[in-house]
């Protein structure tokens, strides 16, 4: 070195933010020497620093990283100032082009990727991933082996986990879809398993709400990821599994606060990843961006992250944690439409709030069902009672505490009862009044489901806000009782609420296609064509609609 | 960045902090002792080395947007020689489509992964009247990179078979043909790799089959992905006017979307060890795979058996083209084009060089693979080469594809 190299001034207290700072030819000459010769930027970085102080719009869960930030400091000269969101709330604070930070570092960036599509203006910044990690499930041993002993191979999947929700047998925690990235992810995960297509959820997709029995399940949530996990902690002897990030389900197994241990169980059919990117807001602050990126995927830092945090590190340099080496399975498709994503969220709705919907099913029980036709009315009532083991039928079973009037209908209305999913007893109690054979000689389609109409008036009335819906199954024409027009007539008559009660109907055999999809169109329901497929599947497809 | 520290500042910085008794403490004292431990360490590299590359004055950083090959810029024996041309690159990252659709300003170059940025770009400067010249030093086909169980599943559906090499292994080669027709109708049709026996291979996945990419409106490997599926459903041929186009469009839109949400980066997300759950058919080019292959030799002894490329039977040639956007980047560019060095660096790091004709060949690049201990694949003369649309046409399918936003041009200054 033939001149004083710039290292020897002073560092100057407060560097004027706004200031290019180049480097001058000496100091490029020391930078040179180390990029050249010795190959790794990070070595040479100690000399070269100028303190920077950046403003970070980050996840809450990254409050773990803080110890972490002392060491990037000491490296490298920034600071970063963390500023703490739940995840999906940074993202909508992150309106894209009209940012506050210099930097956001979010769990994951999936939302905001979103709104910025939606915004089609906005430069896209810089991002780059930080570590991994997935939302899987953890639950606790005798769960687990109950769980591994029902499904198929021993793999269980989100839709063994909803049947076993539905079914009252998993109670889990889960923070809100509507506030974190590891609710919506898991939301978006079970969503994408329940449509079962293997493709990224598209609105049709979720039109009608198959979640129902999952969510019964779920009798823990938080706003944050680090709530969920206190939370948990304080009423594990009440709950049997937790679904967030694998980090923290391992975290919390080496804290010593569990009274038994949770078993990670990466769902077969899949799993949405968190990535942590780290975003630059504020492209004038790239060089000390370019800095704290090279920071955090150096070998020797993602080693520290993988020790401290349990999350998964990046590359496959560093020896991954003996906990960190199982199998994630697959990454689900994530949906690329806010929309769908949104439309996701709102249906789920708030877990505090009770979910349970009543469904009148409304059955005709003329006597040309009988034989092979109600043989088919059973198999189908066998499997919303949890003896359809398909995905999508583990999906759509009945769920605890939801309500279900069952009604059969011939010249008049036979028989009705009232149940609320409890337990074994209930379901049998549905299944006993559907293996009646008190088949009628006539068909009274309309006032039937005036009758129905009526009942789901009383319900209104007794529980108001209570979501109701009827299925009306039926296999012939309508000959006796009232017109479609009579029935027309008196649904008008009816208060506002009880119009917004929809019918379904399952078109079966010789009935009416032209006037149930009429039916179905003035109450704002769907006709389902039973005939096209079997009768079961007919009654699938509308469950959660 | 060569605007340097205004003079007029140094003797203003270098009488601050008077009150301090010593001038070095803390962070001074240790930059000091950073300063001359590693130009001391520096030094004894270089006499170890045998020869002095290093220009002590005069050392060039240029500013490149860069899509995927910012991996060869990153590679450090890459670095090296350049800086012995006093050269250093500064790289902002993104898609090759990105690099043409945003703003040039403060950048010395531009290097898209593929023509038809590149054709956008110099479209765009030529309207301008701004400084452009384009170079080309190397070119690398669109490849599907996957992992061994589900090339083993397409082959016992008939839709991919081992491809003849110099050693070639029948029982676990590193590559095959894929039947690109009949990959793409599986697709349309929404199976799920449950529904062709993924299971047999012990692996379950329920996803759709396809092959993942970046962002269509963004990375070049995307847009040239879909143009050779485009390429495939037209029957072989191109698309050559507007109906043709979007009728095309159309027709392979819900296969490409069906992925969702696209990552960035999708090799580096093939490589990690999660990478089977993550991205098992990822459409990549073939350097990434060899450079991966490559850096597996030289860590483990051995390639990794278990990541294996697919050749579609309908083959496109990717020619990345570095255009200099100044006069100082330009200096660079005749580098790539003609430096030794970096020609073999680039073909050690999986590129097809150029050869002197300005032909690309394999050869070269095929002998170094052996050399190294890695199969090289055969060269299939009987591969269908597929051709691009033009340019406009090409734009008009990845925007109604990708639901695109406009270009995000910044207003230029004159250059």
């Amino acid at each position: 070195m033939r001149r004083r190299p710039h290292h020897l001034r002073p560092h100057p207290r407060a560097p004027h933010p706004r200031a290019p700072r180049r480097r001058g030819p000496r100091r490029r000459v020391v930078l040179a020497l180390c990029l050249a010769l010795l190959g790794t930027a990070t070595a040479c970085g100690s000399g070269d620093e100028e303190s920077t102080t950046l403003h970070v719009l980050a996840s809450s869960e990254l409050r773990d990283m803080e110890p972490l930030l002392a060491d990037l400091r000491r490296d490298t000269g920034v600071d970063l100032d963390m500023e703490y969101k739940a995840t999906v709330d940074a993202g909508d604070g992150l309106r894209p082009g009209a940012y506050h930070h210099d930097l956001a570092w979010l769990s994951s960036d999936r939302y905001f990727q979103l709104r910025l599509k939606e915004s089609r203006s906005t430069a896209k910044p810089l991002s780059t991933t930080t570590m991994l990690s997935p939302v899987v499930v953890g639950v606790k041993p005798e769960t687990a082996r109950a769980l591994r002993a029902r499904a198929k191979g021993g793999q269980v999947s989100w839709a063994d986990i909803a049947d076993a929700a539905a079914a009252g047998s998993v109670r889990f925690g889960m923070a809100d879809p509507k506030r974190t990235n590891s609710g919506l992810s898991a939301l978006v995960g079970v969503a994408t398993a329940a449509a079962g297509t293997g493709s990224a959820l598209r609105a049709k997709d979720i039109s009608c709400d198959r979640l129902r029995g999952f969510r019964t399940g779920q009798k823990l949530t938080a706003d944050s990821s680090a709530d969920l996990r206190e939370q948990y902690i304080a009423h594990q002897d009440r709950l049997d599994a937790l679904i967030t990030y694998e980090s923290e389900l391992l975290s919390l197994n080496a804290g010593g606060k569990l009274h038994e241990k949770l078993e990670i169980i990466y769902p077969k059919d899949g799993m949405v990843l968190s990535d942590y990117p780290l975003l630059l807001l504020d492209p004038a602050k790239r060089k000390a961006y370019d800095k704290v990126v090279n920071w955090l995927k150096s070998a020797s830092t993602q080693k520290k992250i993988m020790e401290r945090t349990l999350r998964r590190p990046l590359g496959a340099d560093v020896r991954r944690d003996p906990r960190l080496r199982a199998d994630i399975g697959n990454a689900l498709y994530f949906p690329d439409q806010r929309a769908v994503v949104d439309q996701l969220v709102e249906d789920y709705g708030d877990p505090r709030l009770p979910t349970a919907r009543h469904v009148i099913f409304l059955l005709d029980f003329s006597t040309s069902m009988r034989g092979a036709r109600v043989a088919s009315l059973r198999a189908a009532f066998a499997g919303l009672s949890g003896a359809d083991t398909s995905a999508t039928g583990k999906f759509v079973r009945f769920y605890q505490g939801e309500r279900v009037t069952v009604m059969r209908f011939g010249g008049r209305v036979l028989a009705e009862r009232d149940v609320t999913v409890g337990g074994r007893r209930d379901l049998d109690s549905v299944k006993s009044f559907v293996a009646a054979d008190d088949f009628d000689n006539s068909t009274a389609i309309w006032s039937a489901l005036d009758h129905a109409y009526g009942k789901a008036s009383g319900i209104a009335r007794d529980h108001p806000g209570q979501p109701i819906s009827i299925v009306l199954m039926t296999d012939g024409e309508n000959t006796s009782g009232i017109t479609r027009q009579e029935f027309e007539r008196r649904y008008a008559a009816r208060a506002e609420t009880v119009r917004g009660v929809p019918t379904f109907p399952l078109r079966f055999g010789e009935a009416d296609t032209a006037e149930l999809t009429r039916a179905a169109r003035t109450t704002g329901g769907r006709m389902v064509d039973a005939g096209a497929r079997s009768l079961p599947e007919a009654f699938k497809e509308i469950r959660g609609c | 960045m060569t605007a340097e520290r205004s003079n007029a500042e140094e003797p203003r910085l270098s009488i601050r902090g008077p009150s301090r008794r010593l001038p070095l403490r803390g962070r001074a004292l240790r930059s000091l002792v950073t300063a001359l431990a590693f130009p001391v360490a520096g030094l004894l590299a270089l006499t170890a080395g045998g020869h002095l590359l290093l220009p002590f004055d005069g050392v060039t950083t240029l500013e490149g947007k860069i899509a995927s090959k910012s991996e060869f810029f990153e590679d450090e024996k890459v670095q090296r020689i350049l800086m012995k041309h006093g050269i250093r690159v500064h790289i902002t990252r993104m898609g090759s489509r990105d690099i043409a659709t945003t703003g040039f300003d403060g950048y010395d170059f531009a290097f898209p992964s593929g023509q038809p940025a590149a054709d956008m770009i110099k479209n765009d400067r030529k309207r301008k009247n701004a400084y452009a010249k384009g170079h080309s030093a190397f070119v690398s086909p669109i490849v599907l990179a996957t992992y061994r169980e589900y090339a083993e599943t397409l082959r016992d559906n008939g839709l991919a078979r081992p491809r003849q090499g110099m050693a070639a292994d029948e029982k676990s080669p590193l590559y095959y043909t894929l039947n690109m027709k009949r990959f793409i109708g599986l697709s349309a049709g929404g199976k799920k790799w449950s529904d062709i026996g993924i299971e047999k291979h012990r692996t379950t996945n329920g996803n759709r089959i396809l092959a993942q990419t970046s962002n269509i409106c963004e990375a070049n490997h995307a847009g040239t992905y879909l143009g050779l599926v485009a390429f495939v459903e037209n029957g072989n041929s191109v698309p050559t006017d507007n109906a043709a186009a979007d009728r095309v469009a159309r027709m392979i839109k819900p296969t490409l979307v069906s992925q969702g949400l696209p990552s960035e980066q999708m090799f580096k997300t093939y490589e990690v060890p999660e990478g089977k759950g993550l991205a098992p058919i990822v459409v990549v080019y073939e350097h990434q795979y060899f450079a991966y292959q490559i850096r597996q030799r030289q860590q483990t002894g051995k390639p990794d058996s278990q990541r294996v490329l697919l050749y579609p039977s309908t083959q496109f040639l990717t020619e990345p083209e570095y255009i200099a956007l100044t006069p100082k980047g330009d200096r660079l560019g005749e580098l790539l084009a003609s430096d030794e060095q970096l020609q073999r660096r680039a073909m050690e790091l999986g590129f097809r060089v150029l050869d002197s004709s300005g032909k690309a060949t394999s050869t070269e690049l095929y002998r170094f693979l052996e050399d190294q201990g890695i199969p090289a694949p055969a060269s299939a003369a009987d591969d269908t080469k597929a051709t691009l649309p033009s340019l406009p046409l090409l734009e008009r399918m990845i925007t109604s594809v990708g639901d695109c936003p406009p270009p995000n041009r910044t207003p230029e200054t004159a250059s």
